[in-house]
């Protein structure tokens, strides 16, 4: 599994993140069974307690549910999904406008970068 | 639960615990931190009654030390605990003699899981793999509370990752884990609740989780803080 933790924040945090990554990336698709809590706890060798903690927010947020002994499942509901999305692309934004705030650069010079960028990933690159 | 309550202990005028308080909740692991030295052996002696302490209280499940506590409780010490001519076969037979809880399932579970051959005798062993015997003896118990004396002390990278493992799995769970280190980073994301035991007293509690998610402090953060501060 993909996910590097880190010390100082929260694991369960960590967890949802990488979670949230995962769906909207495409690598988990709706209704697709994730892993199990015990599973997970294991592969990042990390509390099974702090596990339950994400799934348990997940599952209020309603990104993730869970039928009666049944694996947990990604949502189906579009609403929900392109909201994550929104919510996902936003703090990207958000990070990236304040990483370069201070720096000399025009909307247009950052507009052109980003098309750039954009076409090389989409090439491949 | 079990309730250590404002336990004394000396070794000859040295007073080495000065009044311990915590609980150990089941369902949780909880990690008694300090360096070499301060008492965390003490500590679980006391637990076990393998040692008397000169004031204050023990209780399992809110009752006293009593012969029935051993059905509820185990104690797997850092050296090797079975007689080092014993196979791990006779070894395991001499549990399942012994131990009413033993759960023969368990044991071959983790035999197999540590890849450890039944046949092999005990002073044969490396380091790592008489520590894998000790958790096998261990947890192959049905008990409530499980309690390690430096689990991850002097062994290879590959066992640590098998031991913690064991840590996040079934093998584990609803039980009460307590552990003793002086090495915490290894196993940070692991514990629930931490301890820092430093001259006699416990400086410091607090669950690992809430200290990231409040004071965006790792465990070694905070350890750093006290011994340092």
């Amino acid at each position: 599994m993909n996910l590097i933790l880190n010390k100082r924040d929260p694991i369960y945090l960590q967890v949802m993140h990488f979670l949230k990554k995962e769906i909207v990336a495409g690598h988990l698709k709706p209704g697709e069974e994730i892993l199990s809590r015990r599973q997970l706890a294991n592969d990042l060798k990390i509390n099974p307690n702090t596990v339950q903690r994400a799934y348990s927010e997940m599952e209020a947020e309603q990104l993730i549910y869970t039928e009666p002994n049944k694996p947990s499942k990604v949502t189906e509901d579009p609403n929900v999904l392109r909201q994550l999305k929104s919510e996902w692309v936003n703090q990207a934004v958000k990070e990236f406008v304040s990483a370069i705030q201070t720096v000399d650069i025009t909307i247009d010079e950052v507009t052109d970068l980003i098309k750039t960028e954009m076409n090389h990933h989409k090439n491949g690159g | 639960m079990i309730e250590v309550k404002d336990i004394h202990k000396n070794f000859g005028r040295k007073k080495v615990l000065k009044g311990v308080s915590f609980t150990v909740n089941k369902g949780e692991i909880t990690c008694l931190i300090g360096i070499n030295g301060v008492g965390k052996t003490t500590i679980l002696n006391a637990i076990m009654d393998l040692t008397p302490i000169k004031r204050g209280e023990i209780l399992i499940d809110e009752k006293q030390h009593s012969p029935e506590m051993y059905n509820q409780i185990t104690f797997i010490p850092d050296a090797a605990i079975m007689l080092p001519g014993m196979t791990i076969q006779q070894a395991m037979d001499f549990m399942k003699e012994y131990h009413s809880v033993w759960n023969e399932k368990r044991a071959k579970d983790l035999l197999r899981f540590f890849k450890l051959k039944v046949s092999d005798k005990i002073q044969d062993l490396s380091k790592g793999n008489v520590a894998k015997v000790n958790l096998l003896m261990g947890l192959s118990l049905d008990v409530d509370y499980i309690l390690m004396d430096e689990p991850f002390s002097g062994i290879d990278i590959f066992t640590r990752e098998q031991i913690t493992e064991v840590f996040s799995s079934r093998l584990v769970e609803d039980r009460g884990v307590l552990i003793t280190t002086h090495e915490i980073s290894d196993i940070e994301h692991l514990i629930d609740k931490v301890l820092l035991l430093d001259d006699g007293v416990i400086m410091k509690e607090f669950y690992a989780e809430a200290m990231r998610e409040n004071e965006g402090k790792s465990v070694v953060d905070v350890l750093r803080e006290v011994y340092e501060g």
